[in-house]
């Protein structure tokens, strides 16, 4: 990225370049530098706590700065969800803070999309070149705020982002993580047993974790829970993955399955248990809803193990086995719901068949199942939304079954690149997110930026997706800022606090004070635009009693769009917690960084390593509401979980019982019962692999590909091939080789291994940027989506990422 | 006081969240071959099926180390609780005694121009309790302590399980402990057959004669 600075600023900047010159090896290497080291006393040593945003997790930690600068961050342990860990991730976190390649001051573009030329501005500068060309564009499509999209990375203040860009600017035009991410597994676990729940695995006694890699992809507290409690420590542990996966490590059976063939398995298990009657029959009577539709279409469908071995290639007599001991060990039995599970187009099918089978053993809302935990309640946090008559209906709205909230990327990028849009989209607002990267066919991402008229781009550092911006906003990182306080559920919930450890570096500036700016300079223009075209607003505003004016009701009715921007972040989180927990609490939470109630009674440090929370008696692993009352003190006082597993409940599904049958759906075409389709099933033809993705545990997606301790875990990606086919291709480890499939290629190194099944290929997502503004991370590698073909399934409009054939040849 | 590390190694994920909290504590020059700590693998096919062990290893800090008996210049030296240390100012890059060294801990940091290694972390001990890679790890495979404090937590965990040393025929008498699995299966997997198996009251007598015997030399 080159960056043009007049000599003034250049001068002005220069005291804050040359401390970044001082940080870019490593934040510990200041202070080894003797002139300084005489100044650090520890009086200037302060110890803060604070969140991690490494990763989506959240884990709780504690800064220690020196003299204002962060050389430390170490666990905290009092959050009950990350149990006192920090991962390689959230330890070098300082080099997310200190890195040099960060984005310093807002930027205006110069050059073309994409090739990184831009000039420095002043934030005032920045506000005043949105304006401009936004006011033209909303006037242009008659104040049709849906003209604008945007897109947000997942985080704490994803929300103040989306406050701004959907409540007060008012489009509908919202895309995130969840169509490339997890749409299909928490919709059908919410549609079949009403919510996503969370797999207890601190007291699970047979896990069954098909693709899902805990061990690499950590999720807090399930990565902990489960590794101290494998290998014949309490917990049987199942894997299923085309490849050999460091969870695979911990497996009691390791089952190398064809890619794509998961609901195959999953079926013939249901298969086996329901004709040979050993689910929990009292729970099913009491609990299900469709029960005999499912068992008659599983029967008749011949769904046996038999017919499962010829498709996914594990042998009918392991898929009884398994199915049989999941059932023995049932409730304290789980088949884990997986996280990223965009993989095909069977997969929402795939995982209500998961949450069914895990529901036949009773395993729902029950200690050692999937539980639903409580939550704290905090105070509302309220905004005035405006109303714009105007805004139109999301683009993609009709492109599956059901497009929720947070849309379907794939769907909406391509009704743009088309030019298929009910009305054209002229612009993009991106908020930690990284498109380019992260969305399948980065050809034709590039494309709809290029379509746009403006791309605004909120972020910390120069991604592939900052430089097709027009304007780039420097939002500080996580180190620097106050974040929206959270609440987190689970058998143990607590509050946690992400504060500001050091004042935001260079002209950075938190995402809340950067909608501020940018509304304080919208409104007005923006108002006028609504006042032109907007006939309701026309009518109530001629309709203005004598001592009402205008300037009243564009306040009142929240046209006014910096409002809900003016306090500080401190200032709402107070709102938002002190009314529950009163004040001294919020000091408690203010010094510890976590809460929840009786935390200085339960709270209790056993050795280094283990922390208690809350008593056993006192943890909320049962909390569907049940049918009789007088079974919630049966509860307290039970010792056999298969009792309470029993007990008739109300389920937050539309039946209040677990939900075999989707009537709803059928009317959308979608199959109302899990249902394997040969058609559906993507064949290796001979001479092809089939393309999966996956993570590790070093590395965030692409938010952490420019970290310098991360990189020096894992320098570039790898691609993994079975050995024997490399053999049969003359492919050595290291040799580059060329990945193609019908979209794009990448040029790749290769890891020739057993650990992969044949006629599939991996390699580890987030690397191959090809932004210059990434020192360390620019082309390292290569990045999956750019083969990655441009599917989506039919219920949610989610990617298909597992289903790209790919061709490879050694160049 | 007589400072050691028990591994549980069986919660390993290979995650390397040790190898970078240790980096950020302590400075350690960056480069992937600029390690105070790491994870082992061991890692092959039997019949067709691969399979992969994991040591998370360090500075074994023994009671007779080489390293510091062959160390020219006395840079490497002990210091109070059996650490092994290196004076940076002292070394001469002799490397002499990573030649040494039976676990390959020790390294060149090209910034200090000297020979760098594991510290425990002896900066934080009176104020955490313990290091940087016990605390920041995930699954909690290390358990860091005093050998001469029956009442701290890894003499209570030694007291309760079997350990085993890495190439304790040399005689070095080092001191990561690596925690036996419980399970007999996975004991096999992971455990030689010439692997020498210990329990606490069988293994004290032996370390509290030879820490008698070497921490006169052991520096406050």
């Amino acid at each position: 990225m080159k960056v043009e600075i007049s000599r003034r600023r250049f001068l002005q900047g220069s005291v804050a370049l040359s401390v970044l010159g001082g940080t870019s090896i490593s934040a510990t290497n200041i202070l080894a530098d003797k002139s300084e080291k005489k100044q650090i006393s520890n009086k200037l040593l302060k110890n803060i706590p604070t969140a991690c945003e490494m990763c989506v997790n959240k884990c709780a930690a504690i800064a220690k700065v020196k003299n204002g600068v962060v050389v430390k961050l170490d666990p905290n342990p009092y959050f009950p969800k990350s149990k006192n860990m920090l991962c390689a991730r959230g330890d070098a976190g300082i080099h997310a803070l200190y890195d040099p390649d960060r984005l310093k001051y807002p930027l205006i573009r110069i050059g073309e999309r994409g090739d990184g030329k831009y000039k420095r501005v002043s934030w005032d500068e920045a506000y005043e070149y949105i304006k401009e060309k936004l006011v033209k564009i909303v006037d242009e499509e008659k104040d049709n705020r849906s003209c604008i999209g945007y897109c947000a990375g997942e985080g704490m203040a994803e929300h103040t982002f989306k406050t701004f860009m959907a409540d007060k600017f008012g489009s509908s035009n919202f895309v995130n993580h969840a169509s490339i991410c997890l749409q299909t597994v928490v919709s059908g676990y919410a549609l079949t047993i009403g919510g996503y729940g969370l797999s207890d695995l601190e007291n699970a006694k047979y896990v069954i974790m098909g693709g899902a890699n805990r061990a690499e992809a950590i999720i807090t507290p399930d990565t902990m829970d489960l590794f101290k409690r494998t290998r014949g420590r309490g917990a049987k542990l199942v894997v299923l993955d085309p490849r050999f996966t460091n969870t695979a490590i911990h497996a009691d059976r390791y089952l190398p399955i064809k890619t794509g063939t998961d609901l195959a398995f999953v079926l013939a298990m249901t298969y086996h248990v329901i004709s040979k009657e050993i689910y929990d029959r009292k729970y099913v009577e009491n609990n299900f809803s469709g029960f005999e539709e499912y068992k008659r279409h599983i029967l008749e469908n011949k769904y046996t193990p038999k017919w499962a071995e010829k498709i996914t290639g594990i042998k009918a007599k392991e898929i009884e086995e398994i199915a049989e001991e999941f059932m023995a060990y049932a409730p304290q039995s789980i088949y884990y719901q997986g996280r990223r599970t965009t993989w095909g187009k069977n997969d929402f099918q795939l995982r209500r068949a998961q949450a069914i089978f895990t529901a036949l053993g009773g395993s729902i809302d029950v200690k050692g199942g999937i539980i639903f935990g409580k939550k704290l309640p905090l105070a509302p946090h309220e905004i005035n939304v405006p109303l714009y008559g105007n805004s139109k209906e999301r683009i993609e709205k009709n492109a599956a079954a059901i497009i929720g909230g947070s849309g379907s990327w794939i769907a909406w990028r391509n009704m743009i690149v088309e030019g298929k849009t009910p009305y054209p989209i002229r612009g993009m607002f991106v908020y930690k997110q990284n498109p380019m990267l992260s969305v399948p066919n980065t050809k034709k991402t590039k494309e709809m930026f290029n379509k746009m008229d403006l791309v605004v781009v909120i972020d910390t550092m120069p991604s592939d997706t900052a430089m097709m911006a027009d304007v780039i906003l420097p939002e500080c990182t996580y180190l620097e800022r106050e974040d929206p306080i959270k609440s987190f559920s689970g058998a143990e919930p607590a509050i946690l606090l992400r504060q500001k450890v050091i004042d935001p570096m260079y002209e950075t500036k938190p995402v809340i004070e950067i909608m501020h700016g940018l509304a304080k300079k919208l409104s007005k223009p923006l108002w006028e635009i609504t006042k032109k075209y907007d006939e309701d607003i026309k009518e109530e505003l001629a309709d203005l009693g004598k001592d009402e004016t205008q300037e009243d009701y564009y306040e009142e009715n929240g046209f006014n769009l910096a409002d809900a921007f003016e306090e500080s972040q401190e200032e709402i989180n107070k709102h938002m917690f002190v009314p529950k927990y009163g004040e001294k609490a919020w000091k408690e939470l203010r010094k510890k960084g976590v809460f929840y109630p009786k935390m200085d009674e339960y709270f209790e440090k056993i050795d280094n390593n283990t922390f208690k929370y809350y008593p056993e008696n006192k943890k909320y692993y049962t909390t569907v509401k049940l049918e009789n009352e007088c079974d919630l003190n049966f509860i307290d006082t039970c010792v056999n979980p298969k009792d309470v597993a029993e007990l008739k409940r109300e389920f937050k599904t539309q039946s209040k019982k677990i939900q075999c049958y989707l009537g709803g759906m059928k009317k959308r075409g979608i199959d109302p019962m899990p249902t394997w389709h040969d058609k559906d099933f993507v064949e290796v033809p001979d001479g092809k692999f089939k393309f999966i993705s996956g993570r590790h545990a070093q590395f965030t997606q692409n938010s952490t590909q420019n970290n310098i301790m991360l990189l020096e875990l894992m320098r570039e990606n790898y691609v993994w091939i079975n050995d024997k086919e490399a053999k049969k291709l003359g492919i050595k480890f290291g040799d580059l080789v060329e990945v193609k499939s019908s979209v794009g290629s990448v040029k790749i190194k290769a890891y020739p291994t057993a650990k992969i099944i044949p006629q599939t290929i991996f390699y580890i997502h987030g690397f191959g940027a090809k932004s210059t503004g990434l020192t360390f991370a620019h082309r390292n590698g290569a990045s999956d989506n750019e083969i990655i073909e441009d599917k989506i399934e039919p219920v949610f409009g989610s990617a298909r990422m597992h289903e790209t054939l790919v061709t490879v040849r050694k160049v | 006081m007589n400072y050691a590390m028990a591994l549980n190694y069986q919660n390993c994920i290979n995650c390397k969240a040790c190898e970078t909290a240790c980096k950020e504590e302590n400075g350690v020059q960056l480069g992937a071959d600029k390690q105070r700590i790491w994870v082992g693998i061991n890692e092959g096919v039997i019949f067709g099926k691969p399979y992969i062990n994991l040591y998370p290893s360090q500075c074994n800090h023994c009671i007779d180390a080489p390293c510091v008996g062959v160390c020219p210049t006395f840079a490497s030296h002990y210091v109070d609780g059996g650490i092994v240390k290196v004076d940076p100012s002292k070394c001469i890059l002799c490397k002499g005694c990573m030649e040494a060294c039976p676990y390959d801990a020790r390294f060149v940091d090209d910034t200090m121009v000297s020979v760098d290694k594991c510290t425990f972390c002896d900066h934080r001990i009176d104020e955490y309790g313990t290091t940087a890679c016990q605390a920041t790890c995930p699954t909690k495979v290390r358990m860091f302590g005093d050998l001469d404090d029956e009442e701290c937590d890894l003499v209570k965990l030694l007291k309760t399980k079997k350990f085993f040393f890495q190439k304790e025929d040399l005689d070095t008498l080092p001191k990561l402990f690596y925690i036996v699995p419980e399970d007999e299966v996975y004991a096999r997997q992971s455990i030689s057959r010439n692997t020498t198996i210990h329990t606490w009251d069988e293994f004290k007598e032996k370390y509290d004669a030879a820490k008698d015997k070497r921490s006169k030399e052991w520096k406050k």
